[in-house]
């Protein structure tokens, strides 16, 4: 990216080092881009790449991440998890559920903090939200630095998409505490999209995506539109029920039932047994994603009791079909929220670190058609691993943007920029007929797609060449539904009256939608022009470029693949 | 298409109607090929000037 043209005026920032940082309620990751381009997560010292976002005290030492998290067992009421999602929010209005096991939210001022001893003193301290999302965030990046050898001091980090405002500013408040600068905040699904699509072996294209990302206290679907290398949000859900605690808290039941056959108490009824069956349920689940086994053993789980017992994937996912269930049912409602058929959808981007249980998969890829791309590992070989993905995208993003001046950032995200008209319908040409209400429609620019936009397409001619026609006009989305035809070997079966498939334009026939095959098909809409190329040889093909400009103008050119000349024209904007 | 008899147009080209009412939405400021749109847009520039520096 060309930073130069800064009005011939070249300041030059002092040299940055940024990294991409992923910040979960669960886990955070950090990643950052070398040389080659390539985006690589980081581990931290104790070699995890999921850094669990937890922060324990012990008589004045601080621990971080997995061993901040086993520290939820012995010394809960000093170890603070769960915390992003309290971040610029005041105490009425969190959900303060998942803070049960560690040291509780509190009201204080305007915002929430912690009562915790994280000195040596013998009087617990009042730490806020914000302290402790900025300890954090200096944990992740010394741990980066050191594993970069050089201090990092600029962050990109990604966000929710209903992440507010306010949310934002105290997050950059935090950033700012930790001593680096921060770029710009990127929404989640972004990132993840983003991964995948700057991978050197993607080619950019248009399609509609759907971003799944499940995490361990929430799962968040969003619908983009990605044209021409850039997103735009058509549909978001957030959801706090369907996620991988309550995948959790299935296996916690079902060990637990199992350990009061067994010994008539239940672990779940102490905190510090909860705690342990917690953790090492987590661990089972984990498991459970590679293996179609797992085994879980805790020493003295309840009333000195030790418990070991198996779990086979099969039983664990009878156990959580309902979990399973409502994450696929949050997906389609999202779809659906955004206007669009599941068929009208080209790929689903599993991420997150739920998304690696084979079987959200597999359900999530049956709703979806065939051709529709369900990028997770137990669906497609080259899937990158979804705990990776916001964090690669932010590094990618980090490395994009590292050069700029923070005025140029901010500029480049105001919505003077941002905001642009999106296209309702598709603009395409009419292939086939002559007849505009029948023919073939092959979209050349997709709606959603933001102006200004250009795209240029070649179509084949009719065989014989010569003077040929071609119709530009707007295609409105639709879906066919045919019939499926009666098979025709089939004993005494009813056949069909074949007139009725003729009718399949209409979409009629809802209650037997089972059996319908249905299909994404266009329905031609306004024509905008129409181009005549003469003298057409023998099999020639014709290129079309079409050029939307901001204020909705259309400029056509048209011309036969080799020949110098073309045809050109204007459709003039609308007046609206 | 074949073009039909008697079709005629100035310079071949018969402009018919106009492009239905857009959606204002938002892109999203990430990833390479938006920076290039915001460097378009903020030097109003259009694609081809674009392609040539």
């Amino acid at each position: 990216m060309s930073a130069e043209e800064d009005n011939g005026v070249t300041v030059t920032p002092p040299e940055r080092l940024a990294i991409g940082i992923a910040f979960g309620n669960s886990n955070s990751s950090i990643a950052h881009t070398g040389s080659d381009g390539k985006p690589v997560v980081i581990a931290n010292e104790e070699g995890d790449r999921q850094i669990p976002s937890v922060l324990s005290y012990i008589e004045g030492e601080e621990f971080h991440g997995n061993q901040a998290k086993t520290q939820l067992i012995r010394n809960s009421k000093n170890t603070v998890a769960y915390f992003r999602d309290y971040i610029g929010k005041s105490f009425d209005s969190i959900d303060p559920s998942a803070s049960h096991a560690s040291a509780h939210p509190q009201k204080h001022d305007k915002t929430v903090a912690f009562s915790i001893h994280d000195t040596s003193s013998e009087s617990p301290n009042t730490v806020t939200v914000q302290e402790i999302a900025s300890r954090h965030l200096k944990r992740l990046i010394s741990s980066a630095s050191d594993f970069l050898g050089q201090s990092v001091n600029a962050v990109v980090i990604t966000v929710p998409t209903n992440f507010s405002e306010d949310q934002k500013k105290e997050l950059e408040a935090a950033a700012r505490d930790a001593k680096v600068e921060l770029l710009q905040f990127i929404p989640e699904p972004i990132a993840a999209a983003l991964a995948y699509d700057a991978r050197p072996e993607t080619e950019v294209r248009d399609k509609i995506i759907v971003v799944a990302d499940l995490g361990g206290t929430r799962s968040d679907v969003t619908v983009l539109a990605s044209r021409g290398g850039m997103y735009s949000i058509l549909a978001t859900s957030h959801d706090y029920e369907f996620a991988g605690q309550n995948l959790d808290q299935v296996l916690i039941d079902h060990f637990a039932k199992e350990f009061i056959k067994k010994n008539k108490s239940d672990p779940r009824e102490n905190p510090r047994g909860l705690a342990k069956l917690k953790h090492e349920s987590e661990a089972t689940k984990k498991a459970l994603s590679l293996g179609t086994n797992a085994t879980i053993s805790i020493e003295s789980l309840s009333e000195g009791i030790d418990f070991s017992s198996t779990v086979n994937r099969i039983r664990y996912e009878t156990l959580a079909n309902k979990v399973f269930g409502g994450i696929t049912r949050l997906i389609e409602d999202t779809v659906k929220k955004a206007e669009l058929d599941l068929l009208d959808v080209d790929e689903v981007i599993l991420s997150g670190g739920t998304s690696h249980t084979p079987k959200i998969a597999s359900n999530i890829a049956t709703i979806f058609s065939q051709t529709t791309r369900v990028l997770a590992p137990s669906t497609l070989a080259t899937a990158i691993n979804p705990s990776e993905l916001t964090a690669r995208g932010a590094a990618i993003q980090a490395s994009l943007v590292q050069e700029f001046d923070v005025d140029d950032i901010v500029q480049s995200a105001h919505p003077m920029v941002t905001v642009a008209p999106h296209l309702h319908n598709a603009i395409g040409v009419l292939l086939l007929s002559g007849d505009a209400s029948r023919g073939i429609f092959r979209p050349v620019l997709d709606p959603e797609t933001p102006v200004p936009a250009k795209r240029t397409v070649t179509f084949a001619t009719p065989r014989e060449g010569g003077d040929v026609l071609i119709k530009i006009c707007e295609g409105i989305r639709d879906i066919k539904v045919t019939k499926p035809e009666p098979k025709p070997k089939t004993n005494g079966a009813t056949v069909k009256d074949a007139d009725e498939d003729d009718s399949d334009m209409s979409d009629s026939d809802e209650e037997e939608e089972e059996e319908d095959l249905r299909e994404r098909a266009w329905k031609v809409g306004t024509e905008l022009a129409e181009v005549a190329i003469k003298g057409v040889k023998k099999g020639g093909k014709v290129e079309i470029t079409l050029n939307v400009n901001a204020e909705l103008g259309l400029q056509v050119v048209a011309r036969e693949v080799g020949s110098k000349t073309g045809v050109r024209g204007v459709v003039e904007k609308p007046e609206h | 298409p074949v073009l039909p008899q008697g079709w005629t147009a100035e310079k071949d080209f018969k402009p018919l109607g106009k492009i239905s009412k857009p959606i204002q939405r938002s892109i999203e400021p990430v990833g390479p090929h938006f920076l290039a749109h915001a460097r378009r847009k903020r030097h109003h520039r259009t694609f081809s000037e674009d392609e040539r520096i």
